[in-house]
């Protein structure tokens, strides 16, 4: 059995990639089995997606904890210490980033052994797309290094696609990005090994008292150390130039994260804006500029 | 339509579709909606030709969907563990008034605190209200039995409401090749209902769910409930046979895995049953004949066909995917209650797994298996174990740390 997990951001296409990997396997003949897993919905943050492909019977069920394959598609992910994108993953194994950068330098920057493959799918769904669009390159990414053919991929981002798209023009496009992914991924031998449990201990659990053990949080506050300025796909950049210290940005940031400094001109909190760009469009003399964020080479992206 | 690759919402979404139903009153709950959304859009598209309200509440919902079978029309409603509860009072009115509604459940623990993986602390809350429940471990069957359901109910030895269980997540967001077979054949297995004692005609006006003072009266329309739900047993073992001439599927009132031959038996319900099939594999594998029992129909419950199928064996551990807080499992208790005047009635041993979708690990099965074994050496039963590993236990410990509870 291969087993796929799937990391990405809620919004990002990590659910729709799994299944469109699940649908070219079922096409190909393989049993299959996929799910997403996200907790209370919410664009941005970390969510998994896993698919199984077996030729006999799936006798599993629930998250993936020992993937073959895991498939990165926020590479900031990769220094969530929550995400942990690369936990159980097994030796043989293979490890896809969605990065500008090249496997080696990926490998070095965050210190991974496995085998690596990278795509800037981010770039190409902004080229061949219009958008920052991940699932359906996602996808094929993982069709090919889990060897699903090539028609089946095709048939299966027809079948996913056009239930959630409805422009004829889109969907095209977001296949032939997709088989662009595919090829350009070059296929790998893959011998995975079983990963060797570590045989959990069952325990019998105390009685603690109510102030422990009551639903109750006794500590302050610590929403403020949960960063979010590495969701960003594009950054918002002012131009002083036409800024007419108007404050229209300042008011429509839905996170108040923009600010003004002593001369009366609005700056973004980086540390944690994420790059949803109301600010942008709301500006009425367009002094507001995106520019694509590229985290493995930002400070941001350490966050 | 052949094999498709479907949720056990979709699954579900589909039974309903192709059970032709006529009335659907809605209200959205996580992880249910995906069912409601889906037949919503059908409807919108044309695709299904059916009446679809959204409530302004479960309690509305229940009370529109029992209403509406009264009039005779094929209705479904669904909803989820909190959505349930709200709807609660009514889920016990509905029954009483003898109606053939089919309701699907999508397990998810309950409030508080309040969380999003499945239990069954939601629907066995309704264990005892009358409504029939069947448990599903896998998509397909969460289709099947919305088929199986709504000849079960318009049965005239039955006409109860059904309500099928599924897992949430587990199930419900889980996508397995799901076979849809046409409706034509779904016609032949489940014609229109022509309902003979609940229905709306002008011409022969009727008062339902009436009340009655005095305990005789009361008693009497409670106790023909019970008998009607026991009749299902009988009803259920022919709707099985007529739906596997018709789809080629087997389904009985209990599912017995590796079990002929077992000693040491596991009894589960719903999806985790598939990590319990597993677990019995992997044990026979180091030579200890594991079997398991899953529970496919809660109500009625299927006694004889669990005698039967424990005949013998030597030890029975009940994995119970909920807590009756200062009991323990409540399915623990019904199978003790059906086999304590057996004579040879096997050791029964009671494990509480999975709450809140908590993972069950394959150490965790290995330790049932071992507390089985040791207590057919000693003859000591211990009181119900809560199945919770060392490193869950860690995480615990750092979650208490971050609230300030150290």
């Amino acid at each position: 059995m291969l087993r796929l997990r799937f990391h990405g951001r809620g919004g990002q296409g990590a659910k729709v990639a799994s299944r469109v990997l699940g649908t070219a396997a079922f096409l190909d003949g393989y049993n299959v089995q996929d799910f997403p897993l996200y907790g209370a919905e919410k664009r941005g943050a970390p969510i998994t997606a896993f698919t199984r492909i077996s030729r006999e019977n799936i006798m599993e069920r629930g998250v993936i904890s020992d993937p073959d394959i895991v498939i990165v598609i926020d590479e900031t992910l990769l220094s969530d210490p929550k995400a942990m994108p690369l936990s159980g993953l097994k030796k043989g194994g293979v490890v896809f980033v969605n990065t500008p950068q090249s496997p080696l330098e990926t490998q070095e920057r965050y210190s991974i052994t496995d085998h690596v493959i990278t795509l800037d799918l981010t770039k190409i769904g902004l080229d061949m797309i219009g958008k920052p669009v991940l699932s359906s390159l996602a996808a094929a990414v993982a069709s090919r290094i889990a060897g699903i053919g090539e028609d089946a991929l095709r048939d299966a981002l027809e079948k996913e696609l056009s239930g959630i798209i409805s422009d004829r023009g889109i969907l095209e496009k977001n296949a032939e990005a997709a088989l662009y992914c595919y090829d350009a991924v070059v296929p790998v031998q893959m011998k995975t090994t079983e990963a060797i449990r570590e045989g959990e201990n069952v325990i019998n659990i105390p009685f603690e008292t109510a102030r422990v053990s009551s639903p109750a949080i006794n500590a302050t506050g610590n929403t403020p150390l949960r960063r979010t300025g590495n969701w960003r796909v594009f950054r918002p950049i002012w131009d002083y130039d036409l800024c007419t210290r108007c404050m229209t940005c300042v008011a429509r940031c839905p996170e108040g994260c923009i600010q003004v400094n002593e001369d009366g001109y609005p700056y973004a909190d980086y540390e944690n804006c994420k790059g949803c760009l109301i600010c942008a469009r709301e500006c009425p003399v367009k002094a507001i500029n995106d520019v694509r964020e590229m985290h493995s080479q930002s400070e941001e992206g350490e966050l | 339509m052949g094999k498709e690759m479907l949720t056990g919402n979709g699954a579900a979404a589909w039974g309903v579709r192709l059970a032709e139903v006529d009335y659907i009153p809605a209200y959205p709950i996580t992880p249910q909606t995906e069912i409601i959304e889906t037949i919503a859009k059908w409807i919108s598209d044309g695709a299904m030709d059916a009446s679809f309200v959204t409530m302004d509440s479960e309690h509305s919902m229940v009370t529109a969907a029992g209403a509406a079978s009264a009039t005779g029309v094929r209705t479904f409603t669904a909803t989820s563990s909190q959505g349930l509860l709200y709807g609660f009072e009514m889920i016990y009115t509905v029954a009483g008034w003898r109606v053939p509604l089919v309701m699907v459940n999508v397990s998810r623990g309950l409030s508080s605190p309040i969380t999003l993986g499945p239990d069954h602390n939601d629907i066995l809350a309704i264990r005892d209200s009358g409504f029939l429940q069947i448990h599903c471990e896998t998509c397909q069957e969460v289709f099947d039995s919305i088929l199986m359901a709504y000849k079960l109910a318009e049965d005239e030895r039955v006409l109860l409401p059904v309500i099928v269980n599924m897992d949430g997540f587990y199930l419900s967001f889980t996508r397995e090749p799901v076979e849809i077979p046409d409706v034509e054949t779904v016609r032949s297995f489940l014609p229109e209902y022509q309902p003979e004692h609940a229905f709306f005609k002008p011409a022969q006006p009727m008062a339902q769910g009436v009340a009655v003072l005095g305990g005789e009266f009361y008693s009497y329309f409670k106790y023909q409930m019970h008998l009607a739900s026991k009749n299902a047993l009988e009803v259920y073992k022919e709707v099985c046979g007529d739906f596997e001439q018709k789809f080629g599927r087997k389904y009985r009132a209990i599912e017995e895995y590796m079990l002929e031959d077992a000693e040491y038996v596991l009894v589960m319900t719903n999806s985790f049953s598939t990590l319990g099939k597993a677990a019995v594999k992997r044990a026979r594998e180091k030579g200890l004949k594991a079997g398991l029992l899953r529970l496919r129909v809660l109500r009625p419950f299927p006694d004889p066909d669990i005698k039967n199928a424990l005949k013998g064996k030597r030890a029975v551990a009940v994995i119970d995917q909920n807590i009756s807080v200062g009991k323990g499992g409540i399915i623990y208790s019904e199978m003790a209650g059906c086999l304590y005047n057996e004579i040879n009635r096997p050791l029964l041993l009671s494990f509480i797994g999975g709450l809140g979708g908590k993972n069950i690990s394959p150490e965790e099965f290995e330790f049932i298996f071992d507390k089985m074994t040791t207590a057919e050496d000693t003859g000591i039963v211990e009181t119900p174990h809560l199945l919770y590993t060392e490193n869950e236990w860690k995480e615990m410990a750092g979650l208490k740390e971050i609230a300030g509870k150290g």
